[in-house]
């Protein structure tokens, strides 16, 4: 074979990434022509930060000019002399940056590069008349929050109008902002005010810096942004598609407007083609659109899929979605690391495509229901994520794996592949750190976790693995009823922790204070085991019995064995969260005895004593799988060892090392 | 010397395989003694830590969700098996220098009947025990080499594998890239071989010393191409029963004790054959081995002058 053929094929074998035609100019998209509520409803929120945004798009240095237009009216009952803004995009200024200190440049498998990012705020003004008064506050050299000292105070009541001139320079995609070759995410990127919150006439404004693990917390308002880009990009954003028109110098404009959303995000592409489907709830349908690159179309399918069924899902359970669109990102595959995976009103990144996500294997899908979850918690119930980030996480989390499990099967939510299957939160609870190991309660702030592991552990899984429990505990039924009556009471507020344990209370109609204040304010979680289960053989008392002439020697020969057994089983939780628990007595004539072991904390261990004919064979702890937290490991033990499955994993393992001996020897 | 084709070194093999099936049996006995000394102690740590738990059980029947718990609970016990693994294939290791010796020795003697290749086998595995392992250190420098042309590979390879989306975007740039070390590596084994031909076969009348026979037999088999294609066959065959065994075997769970002896004795059948093949090719390489140039005689001769 002549040598170039060989080196052409290698040569094509390597190159095999994705290849595209050249950009080529796309149809002009046609305005939604539909209101950005859905069916035009009055408005769903107090709408008090609402923006005006004008940008374009330099796709060549990445870099977005803009104008915005900030309206913004105090709601509290103390008057206003300072506005704090995000100016989060200068998280990836330098490595000075709360983000880039905290993340250590490292977040999600994903590195920052030295293609950095800023926010350049190049002009201010105030009612119209410039201010130069805008300033960073820190902490350190961070510039993420900047604050804007008023000439004159906000009233109760009354509103401001700040402009501002800036320049945008995304960095290359990291902690899901930025561009990858020619896609760009264009994500944290203008200044956007804090939120103030308190009890009226003592509110005080959260604006917080942005930290690896802290993302939002905004005011709800009405969007309107215009972005111009080339006409070979496509365009995806945050709310509807009110106008798309030519401009000068081969440039497109898309004007995009949004009510009721608290941020606004958006992503241009060259390369990028759209599926889409609706998705049907109660009231209406809702148009679900999946951009992604040609060469991710089968993952595609499946984000589709999965995001359609969400929608429906979340609308059924908690709250009707409230636009008329939502918009999934597939980012690049090289993208899927730094891009992939976060959510904006109304517009998500998804991830999970590689080649190992085979179907039946559920990540991809997973990764959708949770982004698409997050505009319900969080895009509508828009809790603070910067203080309780557990309170959209860690629900979400929950409610994802209800809706993984009613679309995809109970036993088959995370994996159903080869053979194999898995619930989707049992597989993450099963690969889960122990709780115990956690240096911080659920209910801690997410900047104080000591790091993102155990940020990403109280946060999600254990926050997940309290509601499972609560759930099973009080019956799901009844606690389906609580989260959707808190999800529609709070829907368009900033709910804290506070508020969700209270409506939980009031429709469980239970004081569950002995839950959760141990489960999410302090460490140690749930530990239950079996400590220790044995049985003896049942005979009369032996010895010396009675007393005087009456005293009598009793040996195993006048008091032999009764022929049944008196069998111990001590159960214990070393750990602070106590949980009435049921108990299951296995005995080896097959009837199953049930106990129960009302568990609040009274004392760490408790005994059962049973006298029964037949010998206890196993004990089951917690036998329907009600509590979720701490490790099911230890919750089933057998009286005597059994070395089969221990011999067949041995087989296996020996099996392997032999055939690695017959390869170094004979 | 008479030239030796590839036709010639394959029939070679069974021929060996019949005419010395027993001392193959007893070769494998002792893998298999080896393997199930592995076994036993596997089980052990294993029941140690899990005998009475019965989530093991449903992890070691295919729950998947019960072994990620069990491999998350047991991670001392995994890591003591891991151990045990290791310790078994170093061990091997050291025995296969003696096995391989006198493999080779009752193949190139040809004793017949069964006390005299015994004599033969414990004789020449001996003799050519402390050369074999002086083998192994000459070759490290080329074990060197082809970890650093795997590491390289992979390394070229790891942008495309990174983004692959179909396991032919995978596959392609993983065998692309980890093919020239897997050929440097079939090189390096194949020079061993013969070298270790050589030292069996010489041992008596040349005494040759290992250095010089790693680097003869290093130009040698780059003369000789057909020592590499003979040598890859062995292992394509290796590789086909492997695999046929990985397809069969799927879907079947053999659950319980009797699965454990299932599995067990399964393996030792898949394992036996292998070991015929290794057993074959070495035939064939001792037919060659005998028709290469002599080495130069190294053995003393003054001290018979005195």
């Amino acid at each position: 074979m002549p040598r170039s053929v060989v080196l052409a094929a290698i040569a094509l074998t390597f190159a095999c990434g994705a290849r595209h035609d050249a950009p080529h100019v796309r149809q002009l998209p046609r305005p939604e022509g539909s209101p950005a509520l859905r069916g035009g409803g009055p408005a769903r929120s107090p709408r008090n930060a609402s923006y005006k945004i004008d940008a374009k798009l330099d796709v060549v240095h990445h870099t977005i000019t803009a104008t915005e237009t900030l309206t913004w009216t105090n709601l509290g009952a103390s008057q206003v002399d300072t506005l704090p803004f995000h100016l989060y995009l200068n998280a990836f200024k330098n490595e000075s940056s709360l983000l880039m200190q905290t993340s250590h440049g490292v977040l999600r498998s994903a590195t920052a590069t030295e293609h950095w990012g800023f926010l350049q705020i190049d002009k201010v003004t105030v009612g119209g008349v410039p201010s130069t008064r805008l300033h960073t506050t820190g902490p350190g050299s961070d510039e993420t929050v900047a604050e804007l000292p008023l000439e004159r105070p906000v009233a109760p009541g009354a509103s401001v109008e700040v402009g501002f001139t800036f320049t945008a320079q995304l960095p290359e995609a990291f902690a899901r902002t930025g561009y990858k070759g020619e896609f760009n995410l264009v994500a944290q990127w203008f200044p956007k005010i804090g939120v103030r919150v308190g009890p009226p006439g003592t509110e005080h404004w959260e604006c917080n810096p942005y930290a690896a693990t802290t993302e939002f917390f905004a005011d709800f308002g009405v969007y309107d942004v215009s972005v111009t880009v080339p006409s070979t990009y496509v365009v995806a954003a945050t709310g509807v598609l009110a106008n798309a028109v030519e401009s000068p110098g081969g440039t497109r404009t898309f004007t995009y407007h949004a009510e009721d959303v608290h941020d606004f995000a958006w992503m241009a592409d060259p390369y990028m083609e759209v599926l889409e489907r609706p998705a049907k709830v109660a009231d209406g349908t809702i148009v679900v659109r999946v951009y992604h690159r040609p060469e991710q179309l089968h993952f595609a399918s499946r984000h589709l899929e999965a995001a359609v069924g969400a929608v429906e899902k979340f609308s059924a359970w908690f709250e009707p979605y409230p636009w008329p669109v939502l918009t999934v990102i597939d980012p690049p595959i090289d993208a899927a690391d730094s891009a992939g995976g976060i959510e904006f009103p109304m517009f998500v990144t998804t991830a999970g495509d590689t080649v190992f996500a085979r179907r039946g294997l559920r990540l991809p899908e997973y990764v959708t229901v949770h982004e698409v979850g997050h505009n319900w918690f969080q895009g509508m119930l828009a809790s603070n994520e910067s203080e309780e980030a557990w309170l959209d996480e860690g629900v979400n989390e929950w409610a994802d794996a209800k809706v993984m499990a009613e679309l995809y099967g109970a036993r088959t939510s995370g994996v159903d592949w080869m053979g194999w299957q898995a619930d989707i939160s049992e597989l993450r609870m099963a690969v889960d750190t122990e709780p115990d190991v956690l240096p911080s309660p659920i209910a801690t702030a997410a900047y104080a976790f000591p790091d993102m592991s155990a940020y990403s552990q109280a946060s999600y899984v254990e926050t997940m693995k309290a509601l499972a429990t609560l759930e099973r505990t009080v019956s799901p039924a009844k606690f389906a009823a609580a989260m959707k009556a808190y999800a529609h009471q709070f829907a368009f507020k900033h709910p804290t922790g506070r508020d969700l344990f209270a409506t939980l209370e009031k429709e469980l109609g239970q004081d569950l204070a002995w839950f959760f204040g141990p489960v999410f304010q302090e460490v140690g979680g749930t530990n239950l085991a079996i400590r220790s289960a044995e049985c003896r053989a049942s005979h009369p008392a032996r010895g010396w019995i009675g007393a005087g002439s009456a005293k009598k020697l009793l040996t195993s020969t006048e008091a032999p064995s009764t022929g049944g057994y008196v069998c111990e089983v001590i159960v214990q939780n070393t750990g602070v969260v106590h949980v009435p628990v049921d108990l299951d007595l296995r005995f080896a004539d097959g009837v199953v005895q049930r106990e129960h072991w009302d568990d609040k904390g009274a004392g760490n261990w408790q005994k059962f004593t049973v006298e029964r004919s037949s010998q206890l064979v196993e004990v089951i702890l917690d036998p329907d799988d009600k509590i979720a937290l701490g490790s099911p490991m230890t919750r089933r033990y057998r009286l005597a060892g059994e070395g089969a499955a221990s011999m067949r994993g041995a087989s296996w393992f020996a099996g392997g090392v032999q055939t690695l001996m017959q390869l170094v020897g004979p | 010397m008479t030239r030796v084709r590839l036709r010639d070194l394959v029939v070679a093999g069974p021929r060996a395989v019949s005419r010395y099936t027993g001392t193959l049996l007893a070769v494998h006995v002792v893998q298999l003694i080896a393997t199930l000394g592995c076994m036993l102690a596997i089980a052990m740590v294993l029941a140690q830590t899990f005998a009475h738990l019965p989530m093991w059980d449903d992890a070691v029947d295919g729950d998947l969700v019960a072994l990620l718990a069990c491999l998350s609970y047991g991670k001392s016990a995994f890591l003591a098996i891991g151990g045990v693994a290791f310790g078994t294939l170093v061990a091997w290791q050291l025995v296969s220098w003696f096995l391989v010796g006198g493999l080779y020795g009752v193949l190139a003697k040809r004793p017949e009947g069964r006390r005299e290749v015994a004599r033969c086998f414990g004789a020449s595995g001996a003799s050519t025990f402390l050369a074999y392992a002086r083998l192994a250190i000459v070759q490290l420098p080329a074990y060197a080499v082809v970890l650093f042309v795997l590491i390289t590979g992979l390394g070229i390879a790891a942008p495309a594998m990174g983004s692959a989306l179909t396991i032919p975007a995978l596959v392609g740039p993983l065998a692309l890239g980890t093919l020239p070390a897997l050929l440097l590596l079939h090189f390096v084994w194949t020079v061993t071989d013969y070298a270790r031909v050589e030292l069996a076969l010489r041992q008596d009348t040349h005494d040759p010393g290992v250095l010089v026979t790693y680097l003869r037999t290093l130009g040698y088999v780059a003369r000789n191409p057909v020592t590499l294609v003979h040598g890859a066959l062995g292992w394509i065959l290796f590789v086909l029963v492997t695999l046929a065994y990985a397809y069969l075997a799927a879907g079947h769970p053999m659950y319980g004790a009797e699965g454990a002896v299932t599995i067990f004795v399964a393996r030792q059948c898949v394992s036996l054959m292998r070991t015929a093949f290794r057993f074959g090719i070495l035939g064939g390489q001792i037919e060659l081995g005998r028709t290469r140039a002599l080495p130069p005689r190294r053995t003393d001769t003054t001290s018979e002058n005195k």
